[in-house]
Protein backbone atom coordinates (compact mmCIF):
# COMPACT_ATOMS: atom_id res chain seq x y z
CA UNK A 1 0.00 0.00 0.00
CA UNK A 2 1.03 3.40 -0.61
CA UNK A 3 0.46 6.83 1.43
CA UNK A 4 -2.08 7.53 -1.56
CA UNK A 5 -3.91 4.66 -0.76
CA UNK A 6 -3.65 4.93 2.74
CA UNK A 7 -5.37 8.78 2.26
CA UNK A 8 -7.66 7.05 0.04
CA UNK A 9 -8.56 4.37 3.06
CA UNK A 10 -8.89 6.91 6.34
CA UNK A 11 -11.16 9.21 3.72
CA UNK A 12 -13.18 6.22 3.32
CA UNK A 13 -13.51 4.36 6.35
CA UNK A 14 -11.86 7.42 8.93
CA UNK A 15 -9.61 6.85 11.96
CA UNK A 16 -11.28 3.72 13.38
CA UNK A 17 -10.22 0.16 12.84
CA UNK A 18 -7.77 0.31 9.70
CA UNK A 19 -7.32 -2.79 7.33
CA UNK A 20 -4.33 -5.23 7.69
CA UNK A 21 -2.57 -3.39 4.62
CA UNK A 22 -3.07 -0.04 5.97
CA UNK A 23 -1.52 -1.04 9.37
CA UNK A 24 1.28 -2.62 8.15
CA UNK A 25 1.81 0.90 5.71
CA UNK A 26 1.71 2.62 9.05
CA UNK A 27 4.18 0.84 10.64
CA UNK A 28 6.97 1.44 8.16
CA UNK A 29 6.04 5.13 6.72
CA UNK A 30 7.26 7.83 9.52
CA UNK A 31 4.70 10.70 7.49
CA UNK A 32 1.59 8.40 7.29
CA UNK A 33 2.58 7.93 10.55
CA UNK A 34 2.62 11.37 12.19
CA UNK A 35 -0.04 12.41 9.82
CA UNK A 36 -2.27 9.56 11.62
CA UNK A 37 -1.04 10.91 14.95
CA UNK A 38 -1.64 14.72 14.03
CA UNK A 39 -5.50 13.95 13.25
CA UNK A 40 -6.10 11.58 15.99
CA UNK A 41 -4.76 14.90 18.24
CA UNK A 42 -7.61 17.14 16.57
CA UNK A 43 -10.14 14.53 17.23
CA UNK A 44 -9.02 14.24 20.53
CA UNK A 45 -9.33 18.00 21.05
CA UNK A 46 -12.26 18.30 19.39
CA UNK A 47 -14.24 16.76 22.13
CA UNK A 48 -12.47 18.61 24.51
CA UNK A 49 -14.56 21.46 23.00
CA UNK A 50 -18.37 21.75 24.89
CA UNK A 51 -21.16 20.33 22.86
CA UNK A 52 -22.90 22.88 24.44
CA UNK A 53 -23.17 26.27 25.13
CA UNK A 54 -26.24 27.88 27.18
CA UNK A 55 -27.48 30.40 25.09
CA UNK A 56 -28.60 34.03 26.98
CA UNK A 57 -32.44 34.36 28.36
CA UNK A 58 -33.29 37.06 26.37
CA UNK A 59 -33.28 34.59 23.50
CA UNK A 60 -36.23 32.60 24.83
CA UNK A 61 -37.90 35.85 25.84
CA UNK A 62 -37.88 37.29 22.55
CA UNK A 63 -38.58 34.08 20.94
CA UNK A 64 -41.79 33.70 22.93
CA UNK A 65 -43.03 36.93 22.30
CA UNK A 66 -42.88 36.42 18.69
CA UNK A 67 -44.50 33.05 19.26
CA UNK A 68 -47.51 34.94 20.77
CA UNK A 69 -47.50 37.67 18.35
CA UNK A 70 -48.05 35.32 15.22
CA UNK A 71 -50.41 33.20 18.01
CA UNK A 72 -48.52 30.12 18.00
CA UNK A 73 -49.29 29.92 21.34
CA UNK A 74 -52.59 29.36 22.76
CA UNK A 75 -53.34 30.03 26.54
CA UNK A 76 -56.27 27.83 27.88
CA UNK A 77 -59.37 29.85 28.56
CA UNK A 78 -59.58 31.27 32.26
CA UNK A 79 -62.18 30.41 34.66
CA UNK A 80 -63.85 33.30 36.10
CA UNK A 81 -64.51 33.34 39.45
CA UNK A 82 -68.56 33.68 40.33
CA UNK A 83 -69.29 30.62 38.90
CA UNK A 84 -66.19 28.47 39.25
CA UNK A 85 -67.18 25.49 40.88
CA UNK A 86 -70.20 25.04 38.69
CA UNK A 87 -68.11 25.58 35.62
CA UNK A 88 -65.75 23.65 36.89
CA UNK A 89 -68.10 20.54 36.99
CA UNK A 90 -69.89 21.63 34.27
CA UNK A 91 -66.34 21.23 32.22
CA UNK A 92 -66.48 17.83 34.10
CA UNK A 93 -69.67 16.76 32.95
CA UNK A 94 -69.87 17.54 29.22
CA UNK A 95 -66.94 15.39 28.34
CA UNK A 96 -68.50 12.56 29.65
CA UNK A 97 -68.95 10.26 26.52
CA UNK A 98 -72.11 8.44 28.16
CA UNK A 99 -73.71 11.62 28.10
CA UNK A 100 -74.82 11.36 25.25
CA UNK A 101 -77.45 8.15 26.30
CA UNK A 102 -78.89 9.49 29.34
CA UNK A 103 -82.26 9.96 27.91
CA UNK A 104 -82.43 6.70 27.25
CA UNK A 105 -81.13 5.71 30.88
CA UNK A 106 -83.21 8.40 32.21
CA UNK A 107 -86.20 6.29 30.99
CA UNK A 108 -84.95 2.62 32.17
CA UNK A 109 -84.35 4.34 35.86
CA UNK A 110 -88.34 5.62 35.43
CA UNK A 111 -89.26 2.24 34.47
CA UNK A 112 -87.57 1.15 37.93
CA UNK A 113 -88.76 4.02 39.88
CA UNK A 114 -92.60 3.70 38.93
CA UNK A 115 -92.58 -0.62 39.09
CA UNK A 116 -90.90 -0.09 42.67
CA UNK A 117 -93.17 2.59 43.83
CA UNK A 118 -96.27 0.97 46.09
CA UNK A 119 -99.22 2.60 46.05
CA UNK A 120 -99.00 6.27 48.05
CA UNK A 121 -101.23 8.02 50.11
CA UNK A 122 -100.70 12.10 49.70
CA UNK A 123 -99.25 12.51 52.77
CA UNK A 124 -95.65 11.13 53.37
CA UNK A 125 -93.89 11.05 49.73
CA UNK A 126 -91.42 13.98 49.42
CA UNK A 127 -89.73 13.04 52.56
CA UNK A 128 -89.81 9.23 51.91
CA UNK A 129 -92.11 8.15 54.98
CA UNK A 130 -93.83 4.88 54.39
CA UNK A 131 -97.02 5.17 52.46
CA UNK A 132 -100.21 4.24 53.90
CA UNK A 133 -102.65 2.93 52.12
CA UNK A 134 -106.08 4.09 52.35
CA UNK A 135 -108.68 1.92 54.13
CA UNK A 136 -111.29 3.74 51.92
CA UNK A 137 -114.25 5.64 52.87
CA UNK A 138 -113.89 7.66 56.25
CA UNK A 139 -116.25 6.98 59.01
CA UNK A 140 -117.91 8.97 61.06
CA UNK A 141 -116.27 9.12 64.10
CA UNK A 142 -113.48 7.19 63.35
CA UNK A 143 -109.91 8.31 63.11
CA UNK A 144 -108.75 6.78 60.56
CA UNK A 145 -105.09 8.47 60.00
CA UNK A 146 -101.70 6.90 60.31
CA UNK A 147 -99.46 7.72 63.14
CA UNK A 148 -97.51 9.80 60.45
CA UNK A 149 -100.76 11.72 60.11
CA UNK A 150 -99.58 15.22 60.87
CA UNK A 151 -103.22 16.11 62.25
CA UNK A 152 -105.35 13.33 62.68
CA UNK A 153 -107.86 15.29 65.04
CA UNK A 154 -108.97 16.62 61.98
CA UNK A 155 -109.46 13.74 60.15
CA UNK A 156 -112.82 12.34 63.13
CA UNK A 157 -115.22 14.23 61.41
CA UNK A 158 -115.91 13.31 57.95
CA UNK A 159 -116.79 16.82 56.65
CA UNK A 160 -113.31 17.88 57.45
CA UNK A 161 -110.72 16.57 55.68
CA UNK A 162 -107.15 17.54 56.54
CA UNK A 163 -105.91 20.39 53.81
CA UNK A 164 -104.05 18.11 51.01
CA UNK A 165 -100.41 19.17 50.21
CA UNK A 166 -100.52 19.09 46.79
CA UNK A 167 -96.61 19.49 46.84
CA UNK A 168 -96.46 16.29 48.11
CA UNK A 169 -99.05 14.97 45.67
CA UNK A 170 -97.25 15.86 42.86
CA UNK A 171 -93.13 15.71 43.45
CA UNK A 172 -91.10 17.98 41.10
CA UNK A 173 -89.18 16.55 38.66
CA UNK A 174 -85.76 16.66 40.40
CA UNK A 175 -87.29 15.50 43.58
CA UNK A 176 -88.39 12.67 41.05
CA UNK A 177 -85.46 11.74 39.36
CA UNK A 178 -83.65 12.05 42.71
CA UNK A 179 -86.03 9.62 44.92
CA UNK A 180 -85.67 7.41 41.33
CA UNK A 181 -82.00 7.35 41.54
CA UNK A 182 -81.77 6.98 45.41
CA UNK A 183 -84.20 3.39 44.71
CA UNK A 184 -81.87 2.88 41.56
CA UNK A 185 -78.51 2.78 43.62
CA UNK A 186 -79.77 0.66 46.43
CA UNK A 187 -78.52 -2.44 44.38
CA UNK A 188 -75.56 -1.09 43.48
CA UNK A 189 -73.02 -2.13 46.84
CA UNK A 190 -73.94 -5.39 46.20
CA UNK A 191 -73.11 -6.27 42.40
CA UNK A 192 -70.06 -6.52 41.26
CA UNK A 193 -69.57 -4.21 38.39
CA UNK A 194 -66.94 -5.74 36.10
CA UNK A 195 -64.62 -8.48 36.53
CA UNK A 196 -61.81 -5.91 37.36
CA UNK A 197 -61.95 -4.64 40.73
CA UNK A 198 -59.54 -1.64 39.83
CA UNK A 199 -62.71 -0.81 37.70
CA UNK A 200 -65.71 -1.80 40.24
CA UNK A 201 -63.43 0.23 42.18
CA UNK A 202 -63.28 3.51 39.32
CA UNK A 203 -66.88 3.19 39.06
CA UNK A 204 -68.19 3.32 42.38
CA UNK A 205 -65.76 6.35 43.16
CA UNK A 206 -67.17 7.81 39.81
CA UNK A 207 -70.78 7.34 41.69
CA UNK A 208 -69.26 8.99 45.12
CA UNK A 209 -68.19 11.65 43.40
CA UNK A 210 -71.52 12.23 41.50
CA UNK A 211 -73.64 11.88 44.73
CA UNK A 212 -71.23 14.37 46.37
CA UNK A 213 -71.98 17.18 43.00
CA UNK A 214 -75.57 16.49 43.61
CA UNK A 215 -76.23 17.13 47.35
CA UNK A 216 -74.07 20.10 46.98
CA UNK A 217 -76.62 21.37 44.00
CA UNK A 218 -79.46 20.60 46.04
CA UNK A 219 -78.28 22.34 49.22
CA UNK A 220 -77.15 25.42 46.56
CA UNK A 221 -80.64 25.18 45.32
CA UNK A 222 -82.48 25.00 48.77
CA UNK A 223 -80.55 28.33 49.56
CA UNK A 224 -80.66 29.92 46.36
CA UNK A 225 -84.24 28.33 44.64
CA UNK A 226 -84.02 31.11 42.08
CA UNK A 227 -80.13 30.30 40.34
CA UNK A 228 -81.44 28.67 37.09
CA UNK A 229 -78.32 27.33 36.27
CA UNK A 230 -77.48 25.52 39.42
CA UNK A 231 -80.93 23.82 38.58
CA UNK A 232 -79.53 22.87 35.32
CA UNK A 233 -76.37 21.80 36.21
CA UNK A 234 -78.49 19.51 38.82
CA UNK A 235 -80.64 18.26 36.08
CA UNK A 236 -77.74 17.45 33.98
CA UNK A 237 -75.52 15.59 37.22
CA UNK A 238 -79.32 13.47 37.22
CA UNK A 239 -78.77 12.14 33.93
CA UNK A 240 -75.17 11.60 33.95
CA UNK A 241 -75.98 9.25 37.60
CA UNK A 242 -79.01 7.78 35.38
CA UNK A 243 -76.56 7.08 33.00
CA UNK A 244 -73.57 5.99 34.90
CA UNK A 245 -76.42 3.29 37.18
CA UNK A 246 -77.37 2.49 33.86
CA UNK A 247 -73.92 1.19 32.37
CA UNK A 248 -72.42 -0.15 35.74
CA UNK A 249 -76.09 -2.55 35.90
CA UNK A 250 -74.84 -3.45 32.37
CA UNK A 251 -71.17 -3.94 33.30
CA UNK A 252 -72.29 -6.43 36.27
CA UNK A 253 -74.44 -8.72 34.25
CA UNK A 254 -72.33 -8.99 31.59
CA UNK A 255 -69.09 -9.62 33.81
CA UNK A 256 -71.62 -12.08 35.90
CA UNK B 1 -27.95 10.47 19.35
CA UNK B 2 -30.61 10.26 21.11
CA UNK B 3 -32.56 13.33 22.48
CA UNK B 4 -32.63 13.14 26.79
CA UNK B 5 -35.10 14.84 28.23
CA UNK B 6 -33.26 14.92 31.00
CA UNK B 7 -32.36 18.88 31.10
CA UNK B 8 -29.45 19.71 32.73
CA UNK B 9 -28.75 23.38 33.84
CA UNK B 10 -32.31 24.56 33.69
CA UNK B 11 -33.57 28.23 34.37
CA UNK B 12 -35.21 25.57 37.12
CA UNK B 13 -31.64 25.31 38.58
CA UNK B 14 -31.21 21.33 38.91
CA UNK B 15 -30.49 18.60 36.84
CA UNK B 16 -33.96 17.17 36.64
CA UNK B 17 -37.15 16.81 34.18
CA UNK B 18 -39.07 20.13 33.64
CA UNK B 19 -42.00 19.47 35.49
CA UNK B 20 -45.32 21.29 34.79
CA UNK B 21 -48.87 21.18 35.83
CA UNK B 22 -51.06 18.91 33.24
CA UNK B 23 -54.49 20.46 33.22
CA UNK B 24 -56.32 22.81 35.02
CA UNK B 25 -58.86 22.79 37.74
CA UNK B 26 -61.41 23.32 34.83
CA UNK B 27 -62.31 19.70 32.88
CA UNK B 28 -59.32 18.04 34.83
CA UNK B 29 -61.50 15.41 36.24
CA UNK B 30 -63.16 14.85 32.82
CA UNK B 31 -59.66 13.95 31.51
CA UNK B 32 -59.08 11.94 34.60
CA UNK B 33 -55.62 13.48 35.01
CA UNK B 34 -53.36 13.87 37.89
CA UNK B 35 -53.11 17.33 39.74
CA UNK B 36 -49.58 16.79 40.86
CA UNK B 37 -47.04 18.32 38.11
CA UNK B 38 -45.93 15.59 35.42
CA UNK B 39 -41.95 15.10 33.53
CA UNK B 40 -42.81 15.05 29.87
CA UNK B 41 -41.35 13.19 27.19
CA UNK B 42 -40.43 14.62 24.22
CA UNK B 43 -43.14 13.20 22.03
CA UNK B 44 -45.36 14.15 24.50
CA UNK B 45 -44.13 17.97 24.66
CA UNK B 46 -44.55 17.93 20.57
CA UNK B 47 -47.54 16.85 20.69
CA UNK B 48 -48.34 19.73 23.11
CA UNK B 49 -46.84 22.31 21.66
CA UNK B 50 -48.83 21.28 18.29
CA UNK B 51 -51.60 22.60 20.13
CA UNK B 52 -50.42 25.54 20.80
CA UNK B 53 -48.70 24.97 24.76
CA UNK B 54 -46.55 27.19 25.67
CA UNK B 55 -45.07 25.39 28.20
CA UNK B 56 -44.45 23.14 25.62
CA UNK B 57 -42.68 25.25 23.53
CA UNK B 58 -40.21 26.23 25.95
CA UNK B 59 -39.65 22.60 26.92
CA UNK B 60 -38.37 21.92 23.60
CA UNK B 61 -36.42 24.91 23.67
CA UNK B 62 -34.63 24.20 26.93
CA UNK B 63 -33.76 20.63 25.69
CA UNK B 64 -32.31 21.55 22.35
CA UNK B 65 -31.16 25.34 22.73
CA UNK B 66 -28.10 24.84 24.11
CA UNK B 67 -26.70 22.10 21.50
CA UNK B 68 -28.46 24.78 18.58
CA UNK B 69 -26.53 27.36 20.23
CA UNK B 70 -23.46 25.78 20.44
CA UNK B 71 -24.03 24.73 16.60
CA UNK B 72 -24.56 27.91 15.44
CA UNK B 73 -21.90 30.06 17.30
CA UNK B 74 -19.42 27.35 15.84
CA UNK B 75 -20.59 28.10 12.46
CA UNK B 76 -20.63 32.19 12.67
CA UNK B 77 -17.69 32.83 15.35
CA UNK B 78 -19.55 35.58 17.19
CA UNK B 79 -22.40 35.64 19.75
CA UNK B 80 -24.92 38.58 18.37
CA UNK B 81 -25.08 36.00 15.10
CA UNK B 82 -25.31 32.98 16.94
CA UNK B 83 -28.34 34.65 18.82
CA UNK B 84 -29.84 35.64 15.72
CA UNK B 85 -29.74 32.38 13.97
CA UNK B 86 -30.69 29.88 16.77
CA UNK B 87 -33.81 32.41 17.26
CA UNK B 88 -34.95 32.26 13.55
CA UNK B 89 -33.77 28.28 13.92
CA UNK B 90 -36.61 27.87 16.63
CA UNK B 91 -39.16 30.36 14.87
CA UNK B 92 -39.00 27.53 11.81
CA UNK B 93 -39.25 25.13 13.72
CA UNK B 94 -42.07 26.15 15.86
CA UNK B 95 -43.93 27.48 12.74
CA UNK B 96 -43.91 24.19 11.35
CA UNK B 97 -43.86 21.93 14.34
CA UNK B 98 -47.88 21.11 13.41
CA UNK B 99 -46.21 18.99 10.32
CA UNK B 100 -43.69 17.03 12.18
CA UNK B 101 -44.70 13.35 11.74
CA UNK B 102 -41.86 11.24 14.22
CA UNK B 103 -40.55 10.12 10.23
CA UNK B 104 -36.88 11.63 11.89
CA UNK B 105 -36.08 12.30 15.09
CA UNK B 106 -37.17 15.64 16.37
CA UNK B 107 -33.31 16.81 17.06
CA UNK B 108 -31.74 15.95 13.63
CA UNK B 109 -35.00 17.81 12.13
CA UNK B 110 -34.33 20.49 14.18
CA UNK B 111 -30.20 20.66 12.96
CA UNK B 112 -31.60 20.55 10.01
CA UNK B 113 -33.32 23.30 9.97
CA UNK B 114 -30.51 25.33 11.72
CA UNK B 115 -27.92 23.86 9.48
CA UNK B 116 -29.67 24.90 6.95
CA UNK B 117 -30.46 28.91 8.06
CA UNK B 118 -26.71 29.16 9.30
CA UNK B 119 -25.99 28.51 5.76
CA UNK B 120 -28.20 30.54 3.79
CA UNK B 121 -26.90 33.28 5.86
CA UNK B 122 -23.27 33.09 5.14
CA UNK B 123 -24.03 32.96 1.51
CA UNK B 124 -25.90 35.97 1.81
CA UNK B 125 -23.27 37.58 3.45
CA UNK B 126 -20.67 35.86 0.31
CA UNK B 127 -18.18 35.20 2.82
CA UNK B 128 -15.10 33.55 0.72
CA UNK B 129 -15.83 30.25 1.39
CA UNK B 130 -17.17 27.10 -0.68
CA UNK B 131 -20.80 26.90 -1.25
CA UNK B 132 -22.22 23.35 0.46
CA UNK B 133 -22.97 21.80 -3.31
CA UNK B 134 -19.44 22.31 -3.99
CA UNK B 135 -17.96 21.25 -0.84
CA UNK B 136 -20.37 18.08 -0.66
CA UNK B 137 -19.29 16.79 -4.59
CA UNK B 138 -16.73 13.84 -4.45
CA UNK B 139 -14.15 15.72 -6.35
CA UNK B 140 -11.35 15.52 -4.06
CA UNK B 141 -9.26 17.12 -6.99
CA UNK B 142 -10.10 20.18 -6.71
CA UNK B 143 -11.83 21.11 -3.17
CA UNK B 144 -9.83 18.58 -0.76
CA UNK B 145 -6.94 19.91 0.81
CA UNK B 146 -3.28 18.47 -0.67
CA UNK B 147 -1.19 16.65 1.38
CA UNK B 148 2.16 16.39 0.52
CA UNK B 149 3.43 13.13 0.50
CA UNK B 150 6.69 12.75 1.57
CA UNK B 151 7.37 16.20 2.93
CA UNK B 152 7.94 16.81 7.21
CA UNK B 153 4.97 17.82 8.47
CA UNK B 154 5.09 20.13 12.16
CA UNK B 155 4.00 17.22 14.57
CA UNK B 156 0.52 18.86 16.17
CA UNK B 157 1.43 16.20 19.34
CA UNK B 158 1.01 18.83 22.81
CA UNK B 159 0.39 22.13 20.66
CA UNK B 160 -3.06 22.00 20.22
CA UNK B 161 -4.95 23.75 22.65
CA UNK B 162 -9.06 24.63 22.77
CA UNK B 163 -7.97 28.00 21.56
CA UNK B 164 -6.21 27.29 18.47
CA UNK B 165 -8.20 24.29 17.25
CA UNK B 166 -11.81 27.00 17.57
CA UNK B 167 -9.62 29.67 15.97
CA UNK B 168 -8.56 27.14 13.09
CA UNK B 169 -12.70 25.81 13.23
CA UNK B 170 -13.73 28.89 12.00
CA UNK B 171 -11.73 29.16 9.10
CA UNK B 172 -12.88 26.27 7.51
CA UNK B 173 -14.90 26.17 4.35
CA UNK B 174 -18.61 26.06 5.85
CA UNK B 175 -19.32 22.87 4.65
CA UNK B 176 -16.14 21.31 6.21
CA UNK B 177 -16.76 23.48 9.24
CA UNK B 178 -20.57 21.90 9.87
CA UNK B 179 -19.53 18.04 9.43
CA UNK B 180 -16.71 18.55 11.45
CA UNK B 181 -18.38 20.12 14.70
CA UNK B 182 -21.73 17.53 14.03
CA UNK B 183 -19.31 14.63 14.27
CA UNK B 184 -15.88 15.67 16.49
CA UNK B 185 -18.11 17.65 18.29
CA UNK B 186 -21.43 16.96 19.05
CA UNK B 187 -21.05 13.59 18.38
CA UNK B 188 -23.27 12.70 15.70
CA UNK B 189 -22.93 9.89 13.68
CA UNK B 190 -22.24 9.96 9.86
CA UNK B 191 -26.21 8.39 9.10
CA UNK B 192 -27.06 11.51 11.38
CA UNK B 193 -24.89 14.26 9.67
CA UNK B 194 -26.26 12.73 6.44
CA UNK B 195 -29.98 13.58 7.63
CA UNK B 196 -29.44 16.95 8.59
CA UNK B 197 -27.47 17.85 5.53
CA UNK B 198 -29.19 16.16 2.93
CA UNK B 199 -25.71 14.01 1.56
CA UNK B 200 -25.27 10.42 1.52
CA UNK B 201 -23.34 8.85 4.24
CA UNK B 202 -20.05 8.30 2.30
CA UNK B 203 -20.02 12.01 1.44
CA UNK B 204 -20.21 12.80 5.26
CA UNK B 205 -17.19 11.02 5.92
CA UNK B 206 -14.89 12.20 3.28
CA UNK B 207 -15.97 15.46 4.43
CA UNK B 208 -14.89 15.22 7.92
CA UNK B 209 -11.72 13.34 6.47
CA UNK B 210 -11.24 16.62 4.72
CA UNK B 211 -11.78 19.26 7.81
CA UNK B 212 -9.91 17.25 9.70
CA UNK B 213 -6.69 17.38 6.81
CA UNK B 214 -7.42 21.18 6.44
CA UNK B 215 -7.60 21.46 10.49
CA UNK B 216 -4.17 19.85 10.37
CA UNK B 217 -2.53 22.61 7.80
CA UNK B 218 -4.23 25.29 9.88
CA UNK B 219 -3.21 24.63 12.99
CA UNK B 220 0.51 23.94 11.65
CA UNK B 221 0.50 27.07 10.03
CA UNK B 222 -0.60 28.61 13.03
CA UNK B 223 2.12 27.32 15.23
CA UNK B 224 4.41 28.11 12.38
CA UNK B 225 3.16 31.43 13.22
CA UNK B 226 3.57 31.54 16.84
CA UNK B 227 7.24 30.39 16.50
CA UNK B 228 8.04 33.22 13.96
CA UNK B 229 6.82 35.96 16.71
CA UNK B 230 8.40 34.48 19.23
CA UNK B 231 11.73 34.69 17.09
CA UNK B 232 10.69 37.94 15.99
CA UNK B 233 10.33 38.87 19.98
CA UNK B 234 13.31 37.64 20.91
CA UNK B 235 15.10 39.36 18.24
CA UNK B 236 13.90 42.58 18.79
CA UNK B 237 16.03 45.72 20.39
CA UNK B 238 15.04 45.00 23.78
CA UNK B 239 15.17 41.34 24.11
CA UNK B 240 18.75 41.53 21.90
CA UNK B 241 20.57 38.00 21.89
CA UNK B 242 23.70 40.48 21.92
Amino acid sequence: MHCKELESVLEAEGLGQLSKDARLHLATCGDCQAYVADLNCIVSAAKTLPAEVNPPDRIWISLRAQLEAEGLIKEPVEVSEGYSWLETLGGWLKPRALATVTVAALVLVSAVYIKRLPQTSPVGVANNQPAVASSGPAKPQVISAAPASPAPALNAHPQIQAPVKTKELAPSPSESASFALSQAELDVPNMQLAGNSQVDASLRQNLRTLNAFIAECELHLKQNPQDELAREYLNTAYQQKADLLAAMMESGRGDN
Amino acid sequence: MCASSVIPGTTLGATRRIRTTSGAATGQLARQRPAQPVAWTEAEAIRLAQAGNAAAFEFLYQLHGRRVYALCLRMVGNPADAEDLMQEAFLQLFRKIGTFRGESAFSTWLHRMTVNVVLMRLRKKSLPTDSLEETLEPDAENSAPKRDVGAPDLRLSGAVDRVNLERSIEQLPPGYRTVFVLHDVQGYEHNEIANIMGCSVGNSKSQLHKARTRLRELLQEEIRQQAREERKAAKSPTGSLD
